[in-house]
């Protein structure tokens, strides 16, 4: 999984977001590190949306302007599960095999 | 015209590069994404922003619209760009071993030159039109339009009239990269169209007449 596409899962795991919304909390959850622009947010949604990961929460019209909140679904949801134990396990591992050397701060 | 009206214009330009229907259902979203993140006063999209528009619109044009899920479908396209690429393999060794194997059968046998540069000029005119027609079909199939497996399987046929026709003729005027070309072009071909033509993938040709516009 990318990482674009496992932030995107990340910041929708804690409840419905629009797209704004995504973008900022993916640049929080990063610690600034990923910026996600608008055509690569929309792409991998639409993408995802194909692939049965996220769905349309609700829409709502601000200033004129639709905007839509994009929620998880439940193999989106088990995905994202299993794609953060997997990279844990290995996080884990590497930590364990550095820390004697004294790397690990 | 005020900057963020000639800001919204540029970004809509830059939208064209997705698909219609994409645009028709997100245009209008995305638009107020982008004029969220735009600096004030700024009149035109940024450099950054606008290569990522084009990148990920041409992406979203050319990539299958079948889940990810749909593994017999996935592999078929892939197989069927494979195709395109042997063929476009064996173009390539075509033209760069033309003036050389003339020059070798002018040597052993002259009077074959003439059938040895009919049977170049063939593959020269037909391979590319070969080509471009695989990579259609690949991206067809991908986006599930059903006349695209059919038109598949019509082209299967064919490849394998000539292939049998090929092998009847007899090793002599057969040139081997040619039918390993031809054998590999076929095998293709043929897992292509047993692999779209799999119940797994029947489901994906279905008509859909409420599935995107209900989401």
């Amino acid at each position: 999984m990318q990482e674009a596409t496992f932030l995107i899962l990340t910041s929708l795991a804690e409840g419905s977001q629009h797209g704004y919304g995504i973008i900022n909390d993916v640049t929080e959850i990063s610690a600034g590190r990923v910026r996600l622009r608008a055509g690569t947010l929309y792409t991998a949604l639409d993408r995802l949306r194909v692939d049965g990961l996220v769905e349309v929460d609700r829409e709502e019209v601000v200033e004129g302007r639709l905007r839509r909140y994009y929620q998880l679904t439940p193999d989106g949801t088990k995905l994202l599960a299993a794609e953060a134990a997997r990279l844990h396990a290995n996080a884990t591992a590497a930590m364990r095999r550095l820390s004697p050397l004294g790397v690990v701060t | 015209m005020n900057s963020s009206a000639s800001l919204e214009h540029g970004y809509r330009r830059l939208l064209a590069f997705y698909p219609r229907s994409f645009r028709r259902e997100n245009e209008e979203e995305i638009l107020a994404v982008l004029m969220a993140t735009a600096e004030d006063g700024q009149q035109r999209p940024g450099l950054a922003i606008s290569a990522d528009l084009i990148r990920s619109g041409v992406a979203m044009r050319l990539r299958p619209t079948v889940p990810r899920s749909a593994h017999t479908v996935r592999a078929a396209v892939k197989l069927v760009y494979l195709a395109a690429v042997a063929e476009l393999a064996l173009l390539a060794t075509v033209v760069l071993t033309a003036a050389s194997a003339r020059a070798e059968v002018l040597k052993i046998a002259p009077a074959q030159v003439s059938a040895l540069t009919v049977h170049i000029v063939a593959d020269e005119v037909f391979l590319p039109i070969s080509i471009l027609l695989m990579l259609w079909l690949a991206w067809s199939i991908g986006r599930r339009q059903d006349w695209a497996r059919l038109v598949l399987t019509a082209y299967f046929g064919l490849t394998t009239l000539s292939l049998l026709y090929t092998l009847a003729q007899g090793a002599a005027t057969v040139v081997p990269a040619d039918l390993i070309a031809g054998g590999v072009f076929w095998f293709f071909q043929f897992a292509a169209v047993v692999l779209i033509f799999t119940p797994q993938s029947a489901r994906y040709y279905q008509p859909q007449p409420t599935e995107r516009q209900a989401a």
